[in-house]
């Protein structure tokens, strides 16, 4: 138990000492929000019909964008913080941690842990661009928003690990996360609106696990039950898998289930590759 | 004493290639034992069983009276490992990775601070606490290294090449520490060293070459197989000398390094009087000595130890056990 602390904590303080990191994280999130999210915010409007009456009016594609920028953030920083697995094999560091005697169950479950805590930081950062974009959040919405944070960044940690832990090389970790992050990103809704795909996109959509995820911060931010049908239509709001309208609580089951899943196979193939 | 390493029949082989090819060995407790031979001799694979890194092939290992293999754990917690390659974090603080240790290997909270102060004690390390370990010179990284390895007590611990790239003063404070806690902790210390000299200092030494053990004695035994003095010797015509040397005296000679040659005689000082005065190819300079563990090796292994040239072989060998891990 103390060794999954130790190797918990290493990673915590670790990201806090790495002034760069902190700084450069709001970089990405900030080019999408600001430059790409009020491109899109004109262009959006003026194809919904230059609608100025009715409800469609209020479609603000920035503030629609938060939550998923958030998302973003989260999954990002969760599933890259594995890379840490993979310097501290090239750095020698891993060999320390090996040859102690607490188990690879607590090295996997340590690292996913610190991934996962470190990813919650990053993403509650992201709360800064608030006044900016004028949504309002109160506290009682960053309470709901640190559980669901973590649950997300606990099953991307453990993708993370799954693949770390089979790469030797931090080029090739960086290689494989690129190529698996980016259309789970544009098929999850972070970007835009989950409304009037094509059939075979709606599909991978609904299969993509990024999608319960961004739609529980939107749940969450967005406030989608005071909205009007209309609107919510307009922004994807109502996910349905079947024809049954997905609940908060269901995603917040599935996401669960999901991190559960992952973290046993990365704990297997962590196990497994450094036996 | 009893046996703290107990090692049986153990062997290595990475598909066609014999690392390890049966290695019998007892440590005696509160031992510095030292571990010879050439780059790619065996020695890191052997150290690797070990410490429980690399899976034995065949046969079994024993630490403190645990199995390598069915006692992984307790085994680790058995022993402090140094390896060749720093890996300490360095990013954190001397004092964070010195904990981080002492959580790894479950050092009772209570005692921690004690501890950790003990051992920057012995490395000298104390007003360097809190400073981030990048700072730190490749001799400080080394000592806290040293430092930590010690931290949790262990019954044995390993050094492989303890003192390699360091300069001439940090490698003697190396040894300073490493002696003081031989002393303070009784604790068993198996170490593998390209240095000759540092071998010495150890009770008992094992020269391994090509994955066999070719020699296991103290060095004063092992000095004494070679026997005799050491004459080295340059010339004109160094072949030729050879040829003549070995054809006049019936004694082994071998090309060292700087064009010299060198083998060996009963009574050095008695036969270099003789020698100067009869040989036909002008000498260029001419060197009386006792054998060191040097000669021994020279002497087993018709190599040098220390001018070790990596061949392309050796390498490639290395790169592909490296990838098969």
């Amino acid at each position: 138990m103390e060794g999954i602390v130790a190797i918990w904590q290493r990673d915590v303080i670790k990201f806090f000492r790495d002034r760069a990191r902190l700084v450069g994280s709001f970089a990405m999130p900030f080019m999408f929000l600001i430059l790409f999210g009020s491109g899109m915010s004109g262009a959006i409007s003026s194809m919904m019909g230059g609608a100025k009456a009715g409800p469609l009016a209020n479609f603000d594609f920035v503030q629609f964008m938060f939550p998923g920028i958030i998302g973003m953030t989260v999954f990002n920083t969760a599933i890259f913080s594995a890379l840490s697995v993979v310097q501290d094999k090239e750095f020698g560091y891993m060999r320390e941690i090996l040859v102690s005697p607490i188990s690879r169950v607590s090295i996997a479950v340590g690292k996913v842990l610190g991934g996962s805590t470190v990813a919650v930081f990053q993403g509650l950062m992201m709360l800064i661009f608030v006044p900016f974009i004028g949504v309002s959040i109160s506290v009682l919405m960053i309470l709901k928003l640190i559980p669901i944070m973590f649950l997300v960044a606990f099953a991307l940690s453990s993708i993370g690990l799954i693949i770390a832990s089979s790469l030797k090389t931090a080029q090739g970790f960086q290689m494989v996360i690129q190529v698996l992050v980016f259309p789970m990103l544009f098929l999850s809704g972070a970007l835009f609106p989950l409304s009037g795909m094509p059939v075979w996109m709606n599909f991978l959509v609904k299969i993509n696990p990024l999608t319960y995820s961004v739609d529980m911060f939107k749940k969450v931010i967005l406030q989608p039950e005071k909205m009007e049908p209309a609107l919510r239509k307009a922004m994807g709001l109502d996910l349905t898998v079947f024809n049954h309208l997905v609940t908060f609580s269901n995603e917040i089951l599935g996401v669960a289930l999901l991190g559960i899943v992952f973290v046993i196979l990365a704990t297997i193939r962590f196990a497994r590759a450094e036996a | 004493m009893s046996n703290i390493i107990e090692v049986s029949g153990l062997k290595k082989f990475y598909k066609d290639f014999e690392a390890v090819k049966g290695l019998d060995l007892k440590v005696k407790e509160g031992e510095i034992f030292g571990f010879l031979g050439p780059n790619g001799a065996g020695k890191s694979t052997t150290i690797n069983m070990l410490s429980t890194i690399t899976k034995p092939s065949e046969g079994s290992a024993k630490i403190n009276g645990y199995d390598n293999v069915h006692e992984k754990n307790k085994v680790r917690a058995s022993i402090g490992l140094i390896f060749q390659e720093p890996t300490l974090d360095e990013k954190l603080t001397a004092n964070e990775n010195l904990m981080l240790h002492c959580k790894l290997y479950g050092v009772e909270k209570e005692i921690r601070e004690e501890r950790i102060k003990e051992v920057l004690q012995i490395v000298d390390l104390t007003d360097k606490r809190s400073n981030i370990v990048e700072t730190f010179s490749g001799g400080m990284k080394r000592r806290l290294e040293i430092a930590r390895g010690l931290l949790h007590y262990p019954k044995v611990l390993f050094l492989d090449e303890p003192t390699v790239g360091l300069d001439p003063q940090t490698r003697t404070h190396v040894w300073e520490y490493i002696l003081k806690l031989k002393e303070k902790a009784g604790i068993t210390i198996f170490m593998t060293t390209h240095y000759m000299d540092e071998a010495e200092i150890c009770d008992r030494v094992a020269v391994m070459d090509h994955g066999e053990l070719i020699a296991l004695d103290t060095p004063e035994q092992l000095k004494s197989q070679v026997g005799g003095d050491i004459i080295e010797v340059s010339t004109e015509d160094n072949s030729t000398a050879k040829l003549l040397i070995e054809e006049n005296y019936q004694t082994e000679v071998t090309e060292i390094e700087n064009a010299h040659l060198s083998f060996r005689v009963d009574k050095g000082s008695e036969f270099l009087v003789d020698f100067i005065k009869q040989f036909d190819i002008p000498i260029k300079s001419v060197n009386l000595r006792k054998p060191t563990l040097n000669d021994v090796f020279l002497h087993l292994t018709g190599r040098e130890i220390r001018d070790e040239t990596v061949t392309q072989k050796d390498i490639s060998k290395k790169r592909m056990r490296r990838r098969m891990h």
